[in-house]
């Protein structure tokens, strides 16, 4: 008895196995969707492509579940995960060209042992890398391409040459406390891939950096122990896999994308489904979804972003003076705070947008401004607490000044909830922004904005879904990335979990 | 291991290359159309309301396509965007225009003469032009209105046609007939000939129709001319004659039995039914009052409709100044001595398919019995010329009041009209449910107004109208819900919440033609959109190259394919009614050279 519920103890910590089965029912539903689609039932005719992406991804999923009884099997006998088992994902690596991120991610996760973060963010930054190539690689089909197209591509596989032979540096001589010196100069290039916003490469270059530098190993530690938290959350990694992949997108889409094909009309092309000219269709313009929603993620994330880290500094600046001084500062900042806090976000936002007109300046502001209360509220509760113990004391009493308390002492010790409280509103930024395009209060109609693609998609609900199911999608998945993200930060900076 | 790499650096750089080779770049594709991309392009203010965001988005695409720096002004409603007109914030402002009354000369005259009621254009040419045109008909007219249309488009710019409208009538054919509701391409929805499939309903279910703006301007058919109150009033107020579902002047359904035209075209003449009563509303129901809608009533409803201080905020005087006099004729004499441009005499025309021939025409309408063969008949005159004149009589603002009614309720002076303290016939407060409800209408038309709120305003049958003819009304009661959002209205429509929808959105339309409980009408329509130039204050106004670029930069056929074919190419707000021959041709080469122009004038 006592043999058997260890194996399913194991099979409870064993991380592939975790993996295993939720890429065994990622696939499946994909699958089942593909299927659905690839039959024509108005037509009654087969979409072939569509078959092809069905089979492919049934196959995979068969594979996928036979390696999960494989490693039942191994743990069982062996208690690990035998060589050749491991060697079943090296295949599944190749899934990633149909887009199946959650099998490659699984088959990288199954090919070694050695999993540190670095390997992770690096397996990531590469997944990352082929997915935009592959999305900027169909403007192909388009007439014309932009000039910078062909040597934005060469860059993008130069990358993808790198990631994979850091993969195979970092698989093999990377450890959870220990990297080479030499690693420092792959940090390095790597942190040049900044530049294309696949900010995998960034963190995975900044981490290796500092391992190889190995200046503070209890810094280290920490940083290590918390993204292994992170990196052990499957649903945090995709949600961060897909706000990196949109972000990296909308940075490189200047230089594979044209936005002639995003705003200017094309009345020999209304409407039309999806093809491999137009791979997410026509809108009633005649423009480009595919462009236009590639661009349209520039404006979301921008004022999704700004929209979040204006209110934070604010009110977490206010919060922090409220929470250290008390009494009528406290009281004076608060309730001036309660006062806007009592005023509807959305409404506040309109009545901004109405006052000053509509551009992406002016929906930041519009946006900011109603969430700063909370912010403050957040910050002012943090430095409370942090304000009574002892280092903060000590601190005081050795005379150091006021300011140099708050901003080197609490504030630092109070991020922790800020962070996590920035990653789940960013979402809601996203939301507002998109609300507000919507209804026609935010940028101006031809602008790719997602709001607004969805605002002509909601015209032709019933004759042409498409136009407006892609753009919605798109808003979904990138708020419930976004979620999902905040949520395992939080799993990982929560104190009580230490 | 090196050659290895080696290898593959190779094989990657020749597929890169054969990549290179077989994909065409921006700047290969660009080459041919050179434009000055970096040269200062001129900056077009373009103003519009949003419930416009399609057009404009299709103006600004081919403005900047022809090497204008294009800026949007986009007014979220009607209000912001007559401030910003007013105050005359643009360079080409998006307008449309619908002529209600189905001749041309309405559609120059108030837009376009020097003074004219919405007119900002200022030209000597214009207004000669317009006026010579209101005098002639048949293909004289037809010339003078191409000379016009040549002048104020082509030469001089003062408007860029977009597009003429069609109609689409959505029908819940489910409940409703669709062979009873009238789609006309002018006149408002006519709501006497209605019907329910079973006819049995008529009598006992409601017919529910539909209205944009639940906000009504007045129902003193003078007093208003706009969306709120046209189909409203028109059905309410019977007038002299009518517009035929494709804009001819019929008599048809109308107050008058015939009416006739003198051969100077300066005399009309109008032979009266008797079987026509005014109808007021108590505790909720149409009362006939007995009181014939007489020549008498013709006369004073004539008389105020011209003369702009009989009510305060008049809004439709203009529209009626040609009319010079207004009488009764006395004399059955005079009826037979005045020709028509036929030969015939008026007398012979009106007495076409009388109940009784003519025997004596009366003064008073206690007199009047048209069995007996006693008629009443009125005599209009103009000053000049105008057979257009019929055409304001159909429009609603020429609708038949009730002398005793009227003159019940308006005892205030004109002059000292006060809103707070004066009550006006027709104020929509007094049918509005609540504390001000005292419903003092009386109605000559099928229909007469119970009461309204902000959701709905309910009609009951006018007993008295006709009553044994084909024109009695059909159904008896009838409800006005108001809808504001378009899209809204076709749900209603869909679920059968209302039943009639005059306006299908054209995206819609694969909607309704896909639903089996709908049925789906098309009609032409005088609905024109086009781009006003800003007469003062801008470059534009000044630089007749800038207009023209503007011009020659519109694409028609651009705005017929987006709307998928239904749209008709226009030239001016005339060319619904008169076929002039003339077409605007989309000409870049144009534009270039009149930019270029523009550019060295500077």
């Amino acid at each position: 008895m006592k043999f058997i519920s260890n194996v399913k103890l194991l099979l409870k910590i064993t991380q592939e196995y975790v993996n295993a089965q939720f890429t065994i029912a990622f696939s499946a539903i994909f699958s089942v969707l593909l299927l659905l689609y690839s039959f024509n039932f108005t037509e009654g005719v087969w979409r072939p492509y569509v078959l092809y992406g069905f089979i492919i991804y049934a196959i995979t999923t068969l594979y996928v579940w036979l390696t999960s009884i494989l490693i039942k099997k191994d743990l069982t006998n062996a208690q690990q995960i035998e060589r050749r088992t491991r060697l079943l994902g090296y295949p599944l690596v190749f899934t990633i060209l149909a887009g199946n991120v959650f099998a490659a991610g699984y088959g990288f996760m199954l090919i070694t042992k050695n999993k540190t973060a670095e390997y992770t963010f690096t397996v990531y930054a590469l997944m990352t890398q082929i997915v935009i190539f592959m999305l900027s690689a169909l403007n192909i089909f388009k007439p014309y391409v932009v000039d910078t197209f062909i040597v934005a591509m060469a860059a993008f596989i130069g990358f993808a040459i790198i990631y994979t032979v850091t993969a195979i540096l970092v698989a093999r001589y990377v450890t959870p406390t220990y990297a080479p010196k030499w690693m420092q100069v792959l940090g390095i290039v790597l942190l040049l891939a900044t530049l294309t916003g696949n900010l995998f490469a960034t963190l995975l270059g900044f981490t290796l950096i500092r391992k190889a530098r190995n200046s503070d190993p209890s810094a280290i530690e920490k940083w290590q122990k918390t993204w292994d938290k992170i990196l052990r959350n499957t649903m945090a990694v995709f949600g961060m896999f897909f706000i990196i992949s949109m972000f990296s997108l909308s940075v490189v889409s200047s230089w594979t994308f044209d936005y002639d094909f995003a705003t200017q009309n094309n009345y020999s092309a209304l409407l039309q489904g999806p093809s491999f000219e137009y791979p997410l269709g026509t809108d009633d313009f005649g423009r480009d979804l595919f462009s236009r929603i590639v661009f349209g993620a520039q404006i979301s994330l921008i004022v999704g972003f700004f929209s979040t880290i204006i209110p934070a500094i604010i009110g977490g600046a206010l919060g922090a003076f409220s929470g250290y001084y008390g009494r009528h500062t406290d009281n004076i900042i608060m309730r001036s705070l309660d006062i806007l806090y009592a005023i509807p976000g959305i409404l506040l936002a309109i009545a901004i947008i109405a006052a000053f007109g509509a551009n992406t300046v002016n929906l930041i502001i519009a946006l900011s401004v109603g969430a700063i209360p909370t912010y403050a509220r957040t910050m002012r509760a943090n430095v409370m607490q942090i304000a009574n113990y002892e280092f903060v004391e000590s601190a005081r009493a050795l005379g150091a000044s006021d300011s140099a308390i708050i901003f080197k002492h609490i504030v630092p010790n109070s991020l922790a909830p800020m962070i996590v409280k920035s990653t789940l509103t960013i979402g809601g930024a996203v939301i507002s922004t998109s609300s507000l395009s919507f209804l026609g209060l935010g940028v101006e109609p031809h602008i790719p904005e997602w709001g607004n693609i969805l605002k002509v998609g909601s015209t032709y609900l019933e004759t042409h879904s498409y136009v407006a199911i892609f753009p919605g999608i798109c808003i979904m998945l990138l708020v419930l990335s976004f979620n999902f993200f905040g949520d395992g930060l939080r799993d990982a900076l929560d104190p009580k979990s230490h | 291991m090196n050659k290895k790499y080696l290898a593959f650096a190779a094989a990657t750089t020749a597929a890169a290359v054969a990549l290179t080779g077989c994909v065409e770049t921006k700047s290969n594709v660009d080459k041919e159309s050179t434009g000055d991309k970096t040269g200062d392009k001129p900056v077009i203010e373009v103003l519009g309301m949003a419930s416009q965001e399609q057009d404009l988005n299709i103006v600004r695409d081919q403005l900047t396509k022809n090497g204008f720096d294009v800026k949007l002004n986009i007014q979220p409603d009607y209000g912001s965007y007559s401030a910003q007109k007013d105050a005359g914030n643009y360079d080409v402002v998006l307008s449309s225009w619908t002529t209600v009354t189905g001749n041309p000369d309405y559609a120059v005259r108030g837009l376009f003469k020097t003074g004219g009621d919405y007119s900002d254009t200022a030209d000597e040419q214009i207004d000669k032009l317009i006026d010579e045109a209101s005098t002639l008909i048949g293909d004289a007219a037809k010339e003078k209105y191409a000379e016009l249309e040549q002048a104020l488009v082509f030469d001089k710019a003062y408007i860029a046609p977009l597009y003429i409208s069609k109609k689409f009538q959505g029908i819940y054919s489910a409940d409703v007939n669709p062979d009873t509701v009238r789609l006309s391409k002018s006149r408002a929805q006519a709501w006497e000939t209605m019907s329910f499939n079973d006819t049995a309903k008529n009598a006992t279910e409601t017919l529910v129709l539909h209205q944009g703006i639940s906000s009504l301007t007045s129902l003193d058919p003078i007093k208003g001319n706009d969306g709120s109150i046209n189909t409203l009033n028109t059905n309410m107020y019977v007038r002299l004659v009518n517009l035929s579902d494709t804009d001819e002047v019929v008599s048809e359904g109308s107050l008058s039995y015939n009416h006739a035209i003198s051969a100077d075209n300066q005399s009309y003449y109008f032979v009266l039914r008797d079987d026509i009563n005014f109808a007021k509303v108590e505790n909720n129901q149409a009362v006939d009052t007995k009181d014939l809608v007489s020549a008498e009533d013709v006369v004073f409803s004539l008389e105020r409709a011209k003369d702009e201080n009989s009510v305060p905020d008049h809004r439709t005087y203009s529209i009626h100044e040609n009319i010079e006099t207004v009488e009764i004729v006395k004399d059955i004499t005079s009826l037979e001595a005045v020709k028509t441009a036929e030969g015939d005499t008026v007398l012979d025309v009106l007495s076409k398919q009388l109940p009784a021939s003519i025997a004596e025409v009366v003064t008073n309408e206690a007199d009047v019995d048209n069995a007996a063969g006693k008629y009443q008949v009125v005599k209009i005159t103009t000053p000049t010329p105008f057979p257009q004149v019929l055409n304001y009589l159909a429009h609603q603002s020429g609708g038949i009041v009730s002398e005793a009614a009227v003159t019940a309720i308006n005892t205030f002076d004109v002059a000292s009209y006060d809103p707070n303290v004066n009550v006006a016939y027709g104020d929509q407060a007094t049918v509005t449910e609540g504390a001000t409800y005292a419903n003092h209408l009386a109605a000559s038309g099928p229909y007469i107004l119970v009461q309204k709120n902000d959701y709905e305003a309910t009609f009951v049958k006018n007993p008295a109208y006709q009553p044994g003819t084909a024109n009695e009304p059909k159904v008896d009661k009838i409800s006005v819900r108001f809808i504001q959002d378009n899209d809204s209205a076709l749900s209603a429509l869909r679920n059968g919440e209302i039943q009639v929808l005059q306006a299908v959105p054209e995206t819609k339309l694969d909607v309704v033609n896909g639903d089996a409980n709908l049925t789906l009408k098309t009609a032409d329509s005088n609905a024109v959109s086009y781009l006003l130039m800003n007469p003062k204050g801008r470059d534009i106004a000044t630089s007749l190259d800038l207009r023209k670029a503007v011009l020659y930069s519109i694409n028609q056929d651009e705005f017929i394919s987006y709307y998928q074919g239904n749209k008709k190419p226009a030239v001016s707000t005339v060319s619904p009614l008169v076929d002039t021959g003339l077409k605007l041709e989309a000409d870049s080469a144009k534009v270039k050279e009149y930019l270029e122009a523009y550019k060295a004038s500077k």
